[in-house]
């Protein structure tokens, strides 16, 4: 047989195995009336989950399951909406997998759950609550509502964020670029927390962490009270804050407070042994 | 005495501040006395409205609608979860007490001035349990993520771990200084930290029954 | 059952409540928001004077009542503990619509003057036998925001001074004397409510 026609029957071959791997992968679209702040909820074990606003009064739903190892068990219940991928005897992590894409009102409540997939929820001002363990979760454009995400290690990003905020996560990262609110709180073990932002709405902002490092960047004009405290860590400040009497007495640990303008927004930056950095925004 | 001053000194008599000018006026002014009057009858009839029609039925199924959403609210159990996890009801509750009896412990001391150098009445602390490597409640939950692909399994031991070691660092810290607040919330977020990371292990049990 | 035995029995099924509560109990969830909920919606309604806003905010305080129930420790009356988070939650809320917490010193030497040679020509007709709940409710609705918050800390919640001060981020004094000015605004609210009415008929 010569070489060409064995890069032929090659091909074919390879042409035949990929037919049958697509063809495993099952698309299926959802669609949903709902009333005014809908509860939507997903629960995805493996694949990512990626939520947007669309219009109003509608859910729609497009997810690609990639095995007939998992199947999508739905219910709606007056204005509930819960879809959640039912893993089958067999299934595991790459043939678990579904795939979402959703568009929901701008007003729904959102609760999202993946163990390993990627999380993004985006322009809605609905209370949203994402849980997972690993998969990376992302938060874009929200407002108005209540944000609660936890997490074990994935990497949390949210931005342009305003309302009622609260992260936990044991090994993630946290990046909050332009998040501001009433409260805004985070907990994390060994997980970087790194703040851009204003601290504006006249809020509370604690971050807490074990071992992860801490890191504000704020601008000159921030209006903030400052209580920062690392045990076994150090504390650096960029700004001269004025004075102020600490409401805890300070050990043998690093720690700095004072306030910064009118004092209008709290910020605790508090960790056990992770280096805190209260920044100046260089513009 | 005027009734100019005696408006003017009318929000300390209010708040019992009275002299005997201040009661000779009001003797002898109808004007001042009416407005006395009225003050203390506004005053008194405000009781009246520290209770009014409650909330429409709406607010509470928004409430309980979030806390089912948070996982506050506990679904009843499922008649083939394992025994271990209806323990694992309550266990959770066991790094909760613990923090509950640390900060009862915290309150039986008196504050120290700040610059005081004596050494804390170290005889006087609570003992105060020292979270084990491995409780008792941890092992159950090992033992259910024990089925799970190496790495995941893996993962969640060193999520527990550091979960642990977060508890030991802040009970520590509590110990060296009881009337610490910041030591004390960063015992109390320890303790949520493990919460969560049990949470998420029962959650992740729950997809894949 | 006597009254005097019902708070007992009511004590009791509360502190039952709170820890079947901190176990996720739904049921002692609920027993806890109707056994507080007309109180902390009362606060609420009287400091916003507006009743979706009033519903969002009871709301939004048990949540956070029962998000941090399991660190309830009892050494406060769990009515008091849940009331001054309804407080603050009403009041971060005022903030965060800019408006005034702290009230600010509406009144002008002048306008104090006038208010006693007002007084001088009116007729000495108390107030007594004209004002009942519902009109005080609403001239109370009329107040500015920050006479209100503070005649509805002190007059209507039982807060003192040094507590409204410490809430609220003004000394002890303003608090006093903003108080004063809230209940002057009251009665002239009231007794041209009465006027408009005298008028009428």
């Amino acid at each position: 047989m010569s070489s060409g026609k064995c890069a032929a029957i090659a091909g074919v071959v390879l042409m035949l195995v990929g037919i049958s791997v697509c063809a495993e992968n099952v698309r299926k679209d959802l669609r949903f009336k709902v009333g005014k702040r809908p509860m939507i909820s997903i629960n995805n074990p493996y694949g990512p989950v990626v939520v947007r606003a669309g219009a109003a009064h509608e859910v729609l739903i497009t997810a690609i399951l990639h095995s007939d190892k998992v199947e999508l068990d739905q219910s709606k219940s007056h204005n509930r909406v819960d879809i959640i991928s039912h893993l089958l005897p067999g299934a595991d992590p790459v043939s678990g997998t579904v795939e979402y894409e959703i568009s929901v009102p701008p007003d729904a409540n959102l609760t999202l759950h993946s163990d390993n997939g990627r999380m993004h929820a985006e322009r809605l001002n609905g209370d949203l609550t994402l849980a997972g363990n690993d998969g990376p979760i992302e938060v874009l454009d929200c407002a108005g509502g209540h944000v609660h995400v936890r997490t074990l290690n994935g990497a949390v990003s949210l931005k342009n964020v305003h309302g009622h905020v609260e992260i936990m996560s044991v090994g993630g990262d946290v990046l909050m670029n332009g998040v501001t609110g009433t409260l805004v709180a985070v907990n994390s073990n060994s997980g970087r927390i790194e703040y851009e932002g204003d601290f504006g709405g006249e809020g509370e902002y604690a971050f807490s962490s074990h071992t992860g490092n801490i890191e504000a960047v704020a601008p000159a004009y921030a209006s903030i009270d400052v209580l920062a405290r690392s045990t076994n860590g150090i504390v650096q400040s960029d700004f001269s804050l004025d004075p102020k009497h600490a409401p805890f007495l300070v050990r043998g640990a690093n720690s700095l407070s004072g306030t910064l303008g009118k004092a209008a927004s709290s910020v605790k930056l508090f960790s056990f042994s992770g280096k805190i950095r209260l920044k100046k925004r260089q513009n | 005495m005027n009734c100019l001053q005696f408006e003017n000194a009318l929000s300390d008599y209010l708040e019992g501040t009275r002299t005997s000018e201040q009661q000779a006026h009001l003797n002898s002014c109808s004007t001042c006395s009416t407005l006395l009057a009225d003050l203390n009858l506004i005053s008194a009839e405000a009781l009246s409205l520290r209770e009014s029609d409650g909330p429409s039925a709406r607010v509470w199924s928004l409430i309980e609608a979030q806390l089912r959403q948070e996982g506050l609210i506990h679904q009843p159990s499922r008649p083939l979860l394992p025994e271990f996890f209806r323990r694992w009801r309550t266990a959770w509750l066991v790094p909760v007490a613990a923090a509950l009896l640390i900060a009862a412990g915290i309150k039986l001391y008196q504050p120290t001035k700040i610059g005081d150098n004596q050494p804390i009445a170290k005889e006087r602390i609570p003992s105060i349990p020292a979270s084990p490597a491995v409780s008792p409640e941890d092992k159950d939950i090992i033992t259910t993520v024990a089925s799970r692909p190496p790495a995941q399994a893996a993962a969640y031991r060193n999520d527990l771990a550091q979960a642990n070691a977060f508890i030991r660092d802040a009970q520590e810290a509590v110990k060296n200084d009881p009337n610490d607040f910041y030591s004390q919330q960063l015992l109390i977020n320890a303790y949520e930290q493990k919460q969560m990371v049990y949470r998420l292990a029962v959650d992740q049990d729950n997809d894949q029954q | 059952m006597t009254d005097a035995k019902r708070p007992q029995r009511s004590k009791l099924s509360e502190a039952e409540a709170i820890e079947r509560a901190k176990q996720g109990d739904a049921e002692a969830f609920e027993l806890l928001y109707d056994l507080h909920k007309r109180r902390v919606y009362s606060l609420c309604l009287r400091m916003t004077g507006n009743t979706a806003s009033a519903e969002d905010l009871t709301q939004e305080a048990f949540l956070q009542l029962f998000r941090k129930i399991s660190t309830f420790r009892g050494e406060s009356a769990f009515s008091t503990w849940l009331h001054r988070m309804a407080v603050n939650v009403v009041l971060m809320q005022l903030r965060k619509k800019n408006l005034p917490v702290v009230p600010i010193d509406e009144t002008t030497e002048g306008e104090e003057e006038g208010t006693i040679r007002k007084e001088l020509g009116a007729p000495d007709e108390r107030l007594a036998g004209s004002i009942d709940r519902l009109h005080l409710q609403r001239a109370v609705d009329e107040l500015p925001p920050g006479y209100r918050t503070i005649f509805v800390l002190h007059d209507v919640e039982g807060y003192e001074h040094n507590e409204i001060a410490t809430m609220i981020g003004c000394s002890i004094g303003n608090s006093k004397s903003q108080l004063h000015k809230a209940r002057i605004k009251l009665r002239d609210l009231l007794r041209a409510s009465r006027a408009e009415k005298a008028g009428k008929r």
